[in-house]
């Protein structure tokens, strides 16, 4: 079996990386496939406790290269899939740990027995980056609506670009509000698609179940009515070859904002 | 309390004036993004952006008398293709006798200032080499065309001021 392997990365930090990777590699292997997911923000580890799993580490990547324990030993079963399992980060080690030779092997050892293997890529264009991006061949760029956040994404996609390994990337949209668009007071989607010319994979909305998910430990695609969870298992379909249509996340929720779209639409007329 | 703020909120609304609803923080983001993204991808400094912008005004201020305040340098990107925009509001076109009449004083400036030139580097010892002197014709080349500009009117603040007083200075000592 040689599975795919796909880096998530942004540039911007802050931007949802790690729980766009805690969701797509949950969604994944609710999906029934079999998933790794590796943190590489050493130092600053964080998908661990977005899945719920901080309690269960014992060795880390920084182990395994360092040859403290074998490859299996460090991976991570997840609580509720076992599908799914987590190379985690070192937290007291830098970027300096690891170089891009030997994520790579590892990514290589890993998509032999695993469908997808999926890399949180830390923040930044440096070191951390050259490292996550080594044995991936697709990419995920994820952004925000916001300047400073498309201006990174597009740096990035410059760098992705120059990689030969790199054979596909495609923007994930995440944090959309659609009130804020519609009040032309955040860009939309087509605004950020056309600046970055990538192709699209999923749109995000802002979700504050994504709050109260993290709290608990416990990715937002597990909740099925969330509006968050459900475009996060479509960007899993999408991944997976699936045709699906994007949300439309207009639509109104509760009795309040079919008034205030009914006054909009008034407006409109007037 | 924040429903009450939505009621509120969605009848004000309701009476504001289009306009004051319409140049919505979007279009700036937009506009902003789309400009510092080409010079990151370009490696098109502010400064060379504007020395590019002082320099087709000096070029298009021969032929047409130009408002140098509205003129607009942008980029637009359509797809994968990155198009340069200018665009210019003219005044007036000037006629032959006026464009010759430019063009032709502009023609003695260079020709006097290459005469100078080949005369200082002749002079000068022969040890620099040739790309030197290309070089430094180049730069002449483009502060006589400003000397032009601050004398037809001195640009607003948006042109480099730096270069403009060097040619000024230069001028005087001509003179």
């Amino acid at each position: 079996m040689a599975g795919r392997v796909i880096v998530i990365t942004s540039g911007k930090g802050g931007v949802g990386k790690t729980t766009t990777s805690a969701n797509i590699g949950t969604a994944l292997a609710k999906a029934g496939y079999k998933v790794v997911l590796i943190d590489t923000d050493l130092g600053l580890r964080n998908l661990d406790l977005l899945l719920g799993l901080e309690n269960r580490i014992v060795y880390t990547i920084v182990d395994v290269i360092e040859e403290r324990c074998k490859l299996k030993q460090a991976l991570v079963k997840d609580k509720k899939n076992p599908n799914l399992s987590l190379l985690a980060a070192a937290q007291t080690r830098d970027k300096s740990a690891v170089n891009a030779e030997q994520l790579k092997e590892i990514c290589d050892t890993l998509k032999d027995e695993n469908d997808f293997v999926l890399i949180d890529c830390p923040a930044g264009i440096e070191q951390g980056f050259q490292n996550a991006v080594a044995g991936a061949t697709e990419a995920i760029v994820v952004t925000t609506p916001e300047m400073s956040a498309i201006r990174d994404a597009d740096r990035i996609i410059g760098l992705l670009e120059a990689k030969e390994e790199i054979k596909s990337y495609k923007l994930l949209l995440n944090r959309v509000r659609p009130s804020l668009i519609k009040s032309n007071d955040m860009m939309s989607v087509d605004d950020v698609v056309e600046i970055l010319s990538c192709p699209l994979i999923g749109i995000i909305p802002e979700d504050t179940g994504i709050i109260t998910s993290t709290n608990k430990g416990e990715p937002i695609v597990n909740d099925e009515d969330a509006l968050a969870g459900k475009a996060y298992r479509n960007v899993a379909q999408r991944i997976l070859g699936e045709e699906v249509p994007f949300l439309d996340l207009d639509e109104p929720k509760g009795f309040m904002a079919k008034i205030k779209n009914a006054f909009a639409k008034l407006k409109a007329k007037v | 309390m924040g429903l009450l703020s939505d009621i509120y909120n969605t009848v004000a609304k309701f009476f504001r004036p289009q306009e004051e609803q319409g140049d919505a923080s979007k279009s700036v983001a937009t506009n902003r993004l789309k400009l510092v993204l080409m010079q990151d991808r370009t490696n098109l400094t502010p400064k060379i952006l504007e020395q590019m912008r002082g320099e087709l005004i000096d070029l298009l201020s021969r032929y047409v008398e130009l408002d140098k305040e509205l003129l607009e340098l942008n980029f637009e990107q359509e797809g994968d293709q990155v198009a340069l925009m200018l665009s210019i509001p003219v005044i007036r076109a000037k006629d032959e006798e006026e464009i010759e009449a430019a063009l032709r004083a502009e023609a003695e400036k260079l020709e006097a200032k290459l005469e100078n030139l080949s005369e200082e580097t002749e002079s000068d010892n022969n040890e620099e080499g040739s790309e030197d002197y290309s070089a430094e014709a180049g730069q002449e080349i483009s502060e006589t065309s400003e000397n032009e500009t601050t004398g037809m009117s001195t640009p607003d603040g948006m042109n480099s001021s730096k270069n403009q007083e060097e040619s000024t200075e230069e001028c005087h000592s001509e003179a």
